[in-house]
C-alpha cells in the first residue's frame, strides 16, 4: 500500500511544475503572436529589393557585379547559424544546429574551412565548446532584433568577403517557420548571388544612377541585411511556436499525471479507511 | 492631375501603398522629381527627406534613412531601411540619438569601421529632427562639436 502522504507530496510536485510550463506556454503563445506578425511585416521589403536585383541583373546584359561571380575552390564558407537563447523548446536548437554541424562537415570534407557566425545564446555555446572558428558572436538580440542589426551582420560578412578571395560564400542557417506545428531548420546560399530566376536576360533601356552596378552594390548590403533580419524573426516565431507546443505538451502530461496519482491517493485513503472500519468492527465483535 | 502607383517599403512596414501625383526624392546625384509617365529609372538615394505629393493635392514630407528608388512603367518604389513620415518623428528621440551618434563618434575617433557607422547614425538623426522640423544647424557644424 503506497504512503499517502508521499503521494500527496508527488501531486504537489507535478502541479507546481506544470504551473511553470503552463506559464511558459502562455508567455511564449502571447511572444509568437508578436514575432508572427514581425516577420510577416518583414517578407516585402524583402521581396522589393531581391525583385529589383534580379531585375537589374537581367535587363543589363554587360552586368558585372562582385557579388555574382563564383570564386576559386578551396576557401572558406561564412556561415550564420541563428538558434534560441534559452532551451525547453522541443527540438528547435536541436534540429537547427544539427543542419548547421552537417554542413559545416560536409565543407570540411571538400577540404575547405568553415567560419560561424553564430547567433543566440545556444549557438554561441555550441561553436565554442567544439572550439569552432568564429567571426563575431550575438546572444540575446533576437527578441528586440531591428534591421539594424541585420545592417551590423552583412556589413560584418560583406566586409570579410570583400577583403579574402578565400571566402567562397556566405551561407545562413535558420528556422523557417511553416506552420505553429511545423518548424524546419534549413540551410541557404546568401552570397554569391546565383543566377537570379524568374526573369529572363532582356535588353531594355533603364536610366541608372550613378551605374548599374553601384545601385545593384548598394542593394546587396540592403538585400543581406534584410535577409538576415528576416531570417532572425523568422527563427525567433518558430522558437516560440516551438516552445508552445514543447510546454502544451508538457502540461498535458502534468495533468495526466495528477490525475493518475490522485486516482492512487484516493484508492489508498479508501483502503486506509477500510481497514480502520475493519478494525474496529473486529475490536467490536471481540467485547461482546 | 495624371497619378501614378507608388510605394515605400521598409523592414518594418510598407509605409505608404497607393497613387500619387508626384515624387521628389534625394539621390546621390541631386534630387529627382518622378511625375507620371517617367521613363525607366533607379537611383541610390541618400539619407534625407522625401516628398510626395499625394492624390488629392495634398503634400507629406517623410524621412528617409538612405536606399534605392525604383521606376518602373506601372510604378514606383522606395526601398529603405527605415523611413517615417515627419509627423511621427519624436523629436526627442531624434535629439536623444543624435547626442548619442556625437558620443558615439568621440569615442570612435581610431576605429574607422565603427567610425563610420556612428557617421551614418548622426546623419539619420539629424535628418529626422530636420524633417519633423527642428533646425540643428548643419552636418559640418555637428561634426566639428
Amino acid at each position: 500500500m503506497p504512503n499517502l502522504k508521499d503521494i500527496k507530496r508527488r501531486i504537489r510536485s507535478v502541479e507546481s511544475t506544470m504551473q511553470i510550463t503552463k506559464a511558459m506556454e502562455l508567455v511564449a503563445s502571447s511572444k509568437f503572436r508578436r514575432a508572427k506578425e514581425r516577420a510577416e511585416a518583414a517578407l516585402p521589403f524583402f521581396e522589393q529589393t531581391y525583385k529589383l536585383m534580379a531585375e537589374i541583373a537581367a535587363e543589363d546584359p554587360y552586368f558585372n557585379s562582385q557579388y555574382v561571380h563564383k570564386r576559386a575552390e578551396n576557401g572558406s564558407v561564412i556561415l550564420i547559424v541563428i538558434a534560441g537563447d534559452r532551451g525547453l523548446a522541443g527540438g528547435f536548437n536541436n534540429n537547427v544546429l544539427k543542419i548547421a554541424q552537417a554542413r559545416i562537415e560536409e565543407v570540411q570534407a571538400q577540404g575547405e574551412s568553415a567560419i560561424i557566425v553564430p547567433i543566440g545564446q545556444k549557438a554561441v555555446d555550441y561553436f565554442e565548446r567544439r572550439g569552432a572558428k568564429i567571426l563575431r558572436s550575438y546572444d540575446h538580440v533576437a527578441e528586440h532584433a531591428s534591421i539594424y542589426l541585420g545592417m551590423d551582420i552583412a556589413d560584418l560578412v560583406l566586409a570579410s568577403y570583400r577583403r579574402h578571395v578565400s571566402v567562397q560564400s556566405v551561407e545562413l542557417v535558420f528556422t523557417n517557420y511553416v506552420s505553429p506545428i511545423q518548424q524546419v531548420a534549413e540551410c541557404m546560399n546568401v552570397i554569391p548571388l546565383m543566377r537570379m530566376p524568374g526573369t529572363a536576360p532582356r535588353r531594355c533601356a533603364v536610366e541608372y544612377e550613378p551605374s548599374p552596378e553601384a545601385v545593384f552594390d548598394k542593394l546587396v548590403p540592403q538585400y543581406v541585411a534584410g535577409l538576415v533580419y528576416g531570417a532572425i524573426v523568422e527563427s525567433f516565431a518558430s522558437e516560440q511556436a516551438a516552445r508552445r507546443t514543447a510546454m502544451e505538451n508538457a502540461t498535458d502530461n502534468a495533468t495526466e499525471m495528477i490525475d493518475k496519482l490522485s486516482l492512487q491517493y484516493n484508492r489508498a485513503r479508501q483502503g486506509a479507511i477500510t481497514q480502520e472500519l475493519t478494525e474496529i468492527v473486529a475490536g467490536a465483535n471481540a467485547l461482546e | 492631375m495624371k497619378t501614378f502607383h507608388f510605394m515605400i517599403v521598409t523592414p518594418d512596414r510598407i509605409l505608404f501603398d497607393g497613387e500619387v501625383q508626384e515624387v521628389i526624392a534625394r539621390t546621390t546625384e541631386g534630387d529627382v522629381g518622378i511625375l507620371a509617365g517617367h521613363i525607366r529609372y533607379a537611383a541610390i538615394l541618400k539619407t534625407g527627406a522625401l516628398k510626395v505629393k499625394l492624390e488629392n493635392g495634398d503634400e507629406r514630407l517623410a524621412a528617409v534613412a538612405g536606399g534605392v528608388i525604383k521606376v518602373s512603367d506601372t510604378r514606383t518604389t522606395v526601398m529603405s531601411t527605415a523611413a517615417e513620415w515627419a509627423e511621427e518623428i519624436d523629436p526627442d528621440w531624434a535629439e536623444r540619438s543624435r547626442q548619442d551618434a556625437l558620443a558615439k563618434i568621440a569615442a570612435a575617433q581610431n576605429e574607422p569601421d565603427r567610425l563610420e557607422r556612428a557617421n551614418l547614425k548622426l546623419m539619420r538623426a539629424l535628418n529626422r529632427l530636420s524633417v519633423s522640423g527642428h533646425n540643428t544647424g548643419t552636418l559640418d557644424q555637428n561634426k566639428k562639436k
